[in-house]
């Protein structure tokens, strides 16, 4: 089996699906894509792609201060893999972050609008100038292959000991600074992982991190190049972790037997579990496995001992991101869209990775890729028998077509509610309550509006009114005798005047009154394209019959025109407010005490409703309603 | 499984995907393609090209007006009229632009009824008679495989569902039925055009140039052909039989 193209192939096709999902984020937005919600805003998204990817990163500086500072020659293999993992790290960190961000086209803006008592703002920057950092220490390499860029080189080289220098102080700002985000919130994290050093935690664990992470690198390429493994050398960084996971883990369990938390670990809740499994593998057993001297240098136990740091340490960002916060209301769990996502931008890095360890001079030998060697037997296309080319094009054909395959699946895989969501969910709307003042109050908040319906009949019948909502209603007036149907423009059979919830039935999502598909199939209606829409005219809603032309019981009020046949009705706020404020712009601007009517707080309020309200008075005094007898609402009135 | 959840599936997930295979695939295959004529191109030893007699001749292929007076008048008349309907019907159809309008929020300008009725008819009309003619006429038929049959039917099925559920009054079953073939005929189409020979719908500007370059490549293949064809011109061989 050829390592190197199954694995990109599996690569290409993370990709491809991520693609497909990141379409749907950046069409639809984070609502239809994430199961973030307020009480959760920060999820996998930054727990992994964010707070893990920084991490993982820090190979780079780890890496370049021991070459560098403290003058281990021995390293020098691992410093050029180890400096581009760190800059594909961090593009990939970006990248994650302009997912997350609800506007990522503003990511600009800490650049300009400074706010310096911020930790995101000192994080935001530090990653900026350390990407930045990263992309000169390693623009070296790809600049020797050619002698035209020897001056660029030659420069950037005499530099890159302050560059080293700088990384390393970056590195030490805001590899802390992500765990000093969460210091705000004490009540939120759960005691077993908040701490006062957080800061200080998120640093020690972070070099473990990256010294693993240049470890596993190491392994995991020279498995897949088959090359010899450097199982010397990486026994030396697993040397060196073990000291870090040690001070890692005795510093962590100090803070928490001086706050006191050191029973927590033992009462048996899910999250102290979790904690346990988390301390075991990311520190515990490596380290254990790892002060074994024999076991340290065999590259089985160097592949399980820095694959168990990488997903325990992984794991513990994870939960100080958002899967170990308590007290929300509504739980979380990432939807398998944000997994794709971080999955294909992991992926996307990996293959970048391995393009750039195959074109430049990272390795003493370069990688040769087993299937360009001359006593492989060229491969020929099953179907037309034709030669697929030398393997650099058959490989990019198969990937490529890898890459479509996997991005079509991920489209169907959208599921079509979600991609026609509008990102809210389906409240029904409560109906509005009382006489002559009607608290409106649809989703059953604490937030309402008291309607004088009564002081609106009085005015409405001393005024000709019209109106035109742009895009709804094209006209609609009442003159004075027949002013109720101004605000109740459609009723129901056997009604006069009906309510406006009646038929705009939720609270924030338009409302199929039509059904069209009801009245097609065979278990509704089951009638035929030309009993309604006109024959020889493109069937649109313009060329079918109107509704009451089949149901004379549903009637629009006389001087309604809507300016399309409403196959959808506005949701109730929608409706809500087309009405009120186009109506309070255009004809009641201001009434006695109280100007600008078409302001939100004119309407709403905020606390107990008026129906709950003491010595409310709900009185009637003129029954409007022509068919119901209305019970004598006044003696309620205390 | 009723036909209503089919129909859903067709049109909702599948839809999605054979749509994604359609343009991606497209892209790649074209992206390939050039990809392979820089590579020629790049390992060429005369690199002389005739830019401008190819610019000019992929010009007169990609619309092929001028083309179609040289011969075989009416074969080349037909199989244009029917190329037009084949992709203005489908693209600019007012009931598929909705559609687009409703999913996804984007529209463009569709054709008048009138307009799509005719052109629909006229691709059907025109895509049975190619299809006849490459039965009954010998030379055609002798050039055809398996594969122009299958797509000329292919093509044919979801227009002939779709203008008689646009225009003819049948019952909802019936409809929804014929709908479904609708969408899982255009479905399949989708899926198979970057995979077959309807990928020259991206590929007929590039032919021009592929075929300029496979004379120079590999070195020296130039001469090796102009003496080939020469000698054939000047004395042609015996025939057979």
């Amino acid at each position: 089996m050829n390592r190197v193209k199954t694995t990109k192939l599996l690569l290409w096709l993370f990709a491809g699906f991520a693609a497909a999902v990141a379409l749907n984020r950046y069409i639809f937005g984070l609502g239809v894509t994430t199961n973030l919600n307020d009480q959760t805003p920060w999820g996998f998204w930054i727990g992994f792609d964010v707070m893990a990817g920084v991490a993982l990163a820090a190979g780079g500086f780890v890496t370049t201060a021991i070459f560098y500072m403290i003058k281990r020659e021995e390293f020098h293999p691992l410093v050029k893999p180890a400096v581009l993992t760190a800059f594909l790290g961090y593009v990939a960190v970006i990248v994650g972050l302009l997912f997350d961000l609800g506007l990522p086209w503003n990511i600009w803006h800490m650049i300009i609008y400074w706010n310096p008592h911020s930790p995101l703002f000192e994080v935001g920057w530090c990653v900026m100038l350390y990407t930045t950092v990263l992309l000169l220490e390693f623009s070296p390499v790809p600049l020797e292959e050619s002698s035209r860029y020897a001056k660029i080189r030659n420069f950037l080289m005499r530099f890159r000991f302050p560059l080293v220098l700088l990384g390393i102080m970056l590195s030490t700002l805001h590899q802390s600074s992500l765990g000093t985000l969460f210091l705000i919130m004490p009540a939120r994290l759960y005691p077993l992982w908040y701490s006062h050093i957080l800061p200080i935690e998120f640093f020690i664990s972070a070099v473990a991190l990256g010294l693993m992470m240049v470890a596993f690198e190491t392994l995991l390429s020279h498995w897949l190049y088959r090359r010899e493994p450097e199982t010397e050398l990486v026994g030396k960084l697993c040397k060196i972790a073990t000291w870090v996971l040690g001070t890692y883990f005795v510093v962590k369990m100090t803070d928490l037997a001086l706050t006191g938390k050191i029973g927590m670990i033992f009462n048996g809740s899910w999250l102290s579990d979790l904690f346990i499994v988390e301390i075991l593998i990311s520190t515990l057993i490596p380290a254990a496995l790892f002060a074994v001297g024999k076991l340290r240098r065999n590259s089985t136990a160097q592949w399980i001992g820095s694959a168990m740091v990488i997903v325990g340490l992984v794991m513990n960002r994870i939960d100080v991101g958002g899967f170990a916060m308590v007290g929300g209301a509504a739980s979380y769990t990432p939807s398998w869209m944000e997994i794709a996502i971080s999955l294909g931008i992991v992926s996307a890095a990996i293959l970048v990775f391995l393009l750039v360890v195959e074109h430049f001079h990272i390795w003493e030998i370069r990688p040769e890729d087993p299937q360009s060697l001359p006593e492989v037997s060229p491969s020929f296309d099953y179907s037309s028998r034709t030669w697929l080319g030398t393997p650099d094009v058959s490989s990019l054909a198969t990937h490529s077509l890898a890459f479509v395959l996997s991005f079509a699946v991920g489209m169907a895989a959208l599921s079509g509610k979600r991609l026609h969501a509008e990102g809210v969910d389906s409240i029904v709307v409560r109906p509005a309550t009382g006489v002559d003042t009607l608290c409106i109050n649809g989703n059953r908040d604490n937030q309402f509006v008291e309607f004088p319906h009564e002081a609106h009949i009085a005015w409405i019948k001393t005024h000709a009114v019209s109106l035109t909502i742009d895009g709804v209603i094209d006209s609609i007036s009442a003159t004075k005798e027949d002013s109720c149907t101004f605000c109740h423009h459609f009723n129901l059979p056997g009604e006069r005047l009906s309510n406006c919830w009646e038929c705009h039935t939720s609270m924030y999502s338009r409302v199929d009154f039509f059904r069209h598909d009801w009245h097609t199939s065979a278990r509704g209606a089951n009638l035929k394209c030309d009993d309604c829409h006109t024959p020889g005219v493109t069937r649109t809603a313009e060329s079918a019959k109107q509704c009451a032309a089949c149901h004379p019981a549903y009637k629009f009020a006389v001087n309604t025109n809507l300016a399309k046949p409403a196959f959808y009705i506005p949701s109730y706020v929608d409706a809500m407010h087309e009405l009120c404020v186009a109506c309070h712009k255009a004809e009641v601007k201001e009434v006695k005490g109280k100007p600008e009517l078409a302001l939100c707080t004119s309407c709403h309020k905020t606390g107990t409703p008026p129906e709950l309200r003491a010595g409310m008075k709900w009185k009637v005094s003129v029954p409007h309603y022509d068919n119901v007898v209305l019970p004598n609402v006044s003696t309620v009135e205390k | 499984m009723s036909t209503d959840s089919l129909l859903e599936f067709a049109r909702g997930p599948l839809f999605r995907l054979s749509f994604a295979v359609l343009v991606l695939g497209l892209i790649r295959i074209l992206f390939l393609d050039l990809w392979g004529i820089l590579k020629a191109y790049g390992k060429t030893s005369d690199k002389r090209m005739p830019w401008q007699l190819i610019r000019s001749r992929s010009f007169e292929w990609v619309l092929p007006v001028k083309r179609m007076f040289r011969n075989r008048h009416i074969y080349s008349i037909v199989s244009f009229l029917f190329h037009i309907g084949l992709i203005a019907v489908p693209i600019f159809l007012f009931a598929h632009i909705n559609l687009w309008k409703q999913s996804v929020g984007i529209s463009w300008p569709a054709l008048p009824y009138s307009w799509a009725l005719g052109l629909a008819l006229t691709t059907i009309v025109l895509g049975v008679a190619m299809l006849i003619s490459r039965m009954v006429l010998k030379p055609i038929h002798l050039l055809s495989k398996g594969q122009d049959y299958f797509w000329l039917v292919l093509l044919l099925i979801p227009f002939t569902t779709g203008f008689i559920c646009a225009n003819l009054n049948i019952s909802a079953g019936l409809y929804q039925f014929l709908m479904l073939v609708h969408v899982l005929a255009g479905d399949l189409i989708f899926l198979l055009i970057p995979f077959s020979k309807i990928a020259h719908c991206v590929l007929t500007p590039l032919s021009q140039v592929v075929g300029t370059i496979g004379w120079k490549f590999p070195a020296g293949a130039d001469e090796a052909i102009s003496r080939i064809t020469y000698s054939d011109a000047v004395e042609p061989k015996p025939e057979k039989g």
